[in-house]
């Protein structure tokens, strides 16, 4: 018998009962759910009416006494079970267990006890296709709406930067022209909150560009061509401030297939975060590559602070940052993630409290 | 009536008078010199309703021709109905409003070389279910090339079906004498009419092994149909005789290829008949239909012209058969038909099917 050939409920219904009634040589099939007293109809050949009524005590206690098939003489007390217009002729109903009943007719007699038994095996292993059949569509329109949630709230998000940026220029302008016009009538500790309030609207800038950023990373199409890593560390230095106390090692560094504005992004957050977050008097940074089979797997190791393995997970989280710091938004190891992850790599840390820290990430070859 | 003028405005004219403003069935022998396109046009402008098909051959009476016009008026018509694109299931079976306490009969010819057959009566069945009999054939020339086959007033096509929905009363005798050698086997690979593996093994193979045992004859090059066309697969139908279809040829890769299809999984089983078995089904097939029938006014037989080519010079005994044991009980009726490519009816009743070298004989009241 076709089953399990697919997993759509309609397209499995036909295949299975028009061959059962091709070769039982009946008339008609259908299937109804039970629900909250009601009876709904899920399928019918041939095609009939839609039925979702309240089921009736007469269909209750029929209903009630099948424990796995039975075989009755159709008469008008079963009028609502059938979308189909039926006069005399026998009926056999088949539990599908979860999955509700399944009715075959026949006007003629052409349905006996032995066929059911003979049919009983294929009609379970029929329900348990029915199941999976639930069980695909559940899942297929749950992935449907998370994507459509999805493109929402990056649209969203994409939305309320742009709105917020608007603002925020207007503060920064606002507070640096109240500075120079009004530098001599602000004592110290007026010049200190003013100094606050834009190095806020700075965090604020970045940190709404962050959000836009992490909300395009794989919206746009991404051209993949060779960029040479070294070239590409060289230009990310230049436009970060490394600080004098901080040195830039760098070892072997491939030319791997990607995008390089994408690619610059995530060395130049990896890089940045290892200089935000070092203490010592002489930091460190060491960029290098190692070769694996397929992939690249590269590394940026510090000599900062190191990080507690119970926040491993949590960095990479939007939003999340280990310390209230005007430099860090939160959003720069989730925007490297995010890239990684686009090109099908890896990404994952070792670190040690005090001593340092190594991300680690693949890029396939 | 049977035509065999060939002049458009002779036949005109006499379709018209025996019309009396109902509309007709036509069924034209493949030989006839006539343009049905021509035709077509000349039956429009006098508004007559009208389907019809081409057929290898066509029955009247006790003849069996290969040129001539048969005609049957068709009463109480509720609707005439073209399907395009038969192959490609892209059409919607048109609604019609039975009348609960009306008997109805609904006639139709479809392009017999066509594909997906299965699916156009399939259609039929669901949409109008058991409010109606169902009996017709597969139109086609016997040079087995695709061609235009079956017109309405809309025109003259290929890949298409025609049919018609009339308020009668109808009784169907359906057989085909064709007795099991060996089986059940099943087809556990299939597309369309293509038998690709029979019990996981290459077709061809196990249906040589059964066929040369029980003919005592080989299989070469080139005699594959000379001996196949006494062995037929039988589709095992339980309380009904089975669904013969017909081996035509056999690839290189060893797949029988069928006249009409069949699923993975069916049940089959190999088939053989002799002259007195396939005569005696088609008598058998006419006294079914009259034990029903209280006063038909009109016979049609559909046979399959592979039974001509089994029976060769006996065929005329297998329409004797049926001729004389409708006559015996309705000495007025009037007899004509089609050799066809499939035949279409449902056994008691039931389900619809396309059957092969098969005799299907309807009574109209």
């Amino acid at each position: 018998m076709a089953i399990g050939k697919s997993l759509d409920y309609k397209k499995s219904c036909d295949s299975f009962l028009k061959l059962v009634l091709k070769r039982k040589n009946l008339n008609a099939a259908w299937i109804i759910e039970t629900k909250e007293k009601r009876l709904i109809s899920k399928y019918s050949i041939p095609r009939g009416k839609e039925i979702n009524i309240k089921s009736s005590k007469e269909i209750d206690w029929l209903l009630s006494t099948i424990k796995s098939t039975k075989l009755i003489k159709y008469d008008d007390r079963y009028e609502d079970l059938a979308p189909i217009e039926i006069k005399d002729g026998n009926l056999a109903i088949f539990t599908l267990k979860d999955q509700g009943f399944l009715f075959l007719f026949s006007k003629k007699n052409n349905l006996r006890t032995k066929d059911l038994l003979q049919l009983q095996s294929v009609i379970d292993t029929f329900s348990i296709n029915l199941k999976a059949c639930k069980v695909f569509a559940e899942q297929h329109n749950l992935l449907s709406n998370l994507e459509i949630q999805n493109q929402e709230l990056s649209d969203y998000a994409h939305m309320v930067s742009h709105d917020l940026k608007s603002p925020l220029r207007s503060i920064d302008g606002l507070t640096m022209w109240l500075h120079e016009d009004y530098k001599d009538k602000f004592d110290d500790y007026g010049k200190q909150q003013l100094r606050l309030i834009r190095s806020n609207v700075d965090k604020m800038d970045t940190l709404i560009s962050g959000i836009l950023e992490y909300s395009t990373i794989d919206k746009n199409q991404v051209d993949t061509y060779d960029v040479d890593i070294n070239v590409l560390i060289d230009d990310t230095l230049s436009v970060l401030k490394i600080p004098e106390h901080i040195a830039i090692i760098r070892k072997f560094l491939p030319v791997v297939k990607g995008d390089r504005y994408r690619l610059q992004q995530l060395f130049q957050n990896l890089i940045d975060n290892a200089i935000n977050f070092n203490d010592k008097a002489n930091g460190y940074i060491e960029i290098g590559a190692l070769e694996k089979d397929e992939f690249w797997e590269f590394y940026v190791q510090d000599n900062g602070k190191g990080i507690e393995n119970v926040y491993f997970n949590k960095i990479f989280k939007t939003f999340e940052s280990l310390e209230n710091n005007l430099k860090s938004t939160g959003m720069g190891l989730s925007i490297v993630k995010k890239i990684v992850h686009l090109y099908e790599g890896d990404i994952w840390l070792t670190s040690e409290p005090g001593k340092g820290t190594t991300f680690h990430f693949t890029l396939k070859k | 009536m049977l035509i065999t003028t060939v002049r458009i405005i002779e036949i005109v004219n006499l379709i018209s008078q025996h019309a009396k403003d109902e509309a007709v069935l036509i069924s034209i022998g493949e030989h006839t010199e006539v343009d049905i396109n021509e035709l077509i046009i000349a039956l429009n402008s006098v508004n007559l309703k009208f389907i019809g098909g081409l057929f290898p051959k066509v029955v009247h009476e006790n003849s069996i021709l290969e040129k001539g016009i048969v005609i049957n008026r068709l009463h109480n018509v509720e609707n005439l109905f073209l399907v395009h694109n038969v192959s490609k299931k892209e059409y919607r079976i048109p609604q019609v409003n039975f009348d609960k306490n009306e008997p109805y009969s609904l006639f139709t010819y479809v392009d017999g070389l066509t594909s997906n057959i299965s699916y156009y009566l399939s259609e039929l069945y669901e949409t109008y279910g058991m409010r109606t009999n169902y009996f017709g054939g597969g139109a086609g020339s016997l040079t087995l090339e695709q061609k235009p086959c079956v017109f309405s007033n809309e025109g003259f096509y290929q890949d298409a079906a025609v049919f018609c929905v009339m308020r009668m009363q109808s009784q169907i005798g359906v057989r085909h004498g064709w007795n099991k050698v060996a089986g059940p086997f099943i087809v556990t690979k299939a597309e369309g009419n293509i038998i690709k593996e029979i019990n996981w093994e290459n077709p061809f193979k196990v249906y040589k092994e059964v066929v040369e045992l029980h003919a005592n004859k080989q299989f070469t090059n080139n005699n594959f149909f000379d001996i196949a066309k006494g062995y037929p697969f039988g589709i095992v139908k339980d309380n009904a005789e089975c669904i013969v279809r017909d081996p035509l040829m056999v690839n290189d890769l060893g797949e029988i290829i069928c006249v009409g299809e069949l699923e993975d999984n069916t049940l089959v089983d190999i088939l053989n008949g002799n002259e007195n078995s396939l005569i005696q089904a088609s008598k058998l097939a006419a006294e079914e239909s009259l034990e029903q029938a209280i006063s038909p006014t009109k016979a049609i037989i559909i046979d399959c012209i592979s039974r001509v080519l089994f029976l060769e010079d006996n065929f005329d005994q297998e329409l004797n058969a049926i001729t004389q044991t409708i006559k015996e009980k309705h000495p007025n009726i009037s007899i004509s038909g089609a050799l066809t490519l499939g035949e279409i009816s449902s056994y008691g009743e039931g389900f619809l099917d396309f059957y092969n070298k098969t005799v299907v004989v309807g009574l109209f009241e």
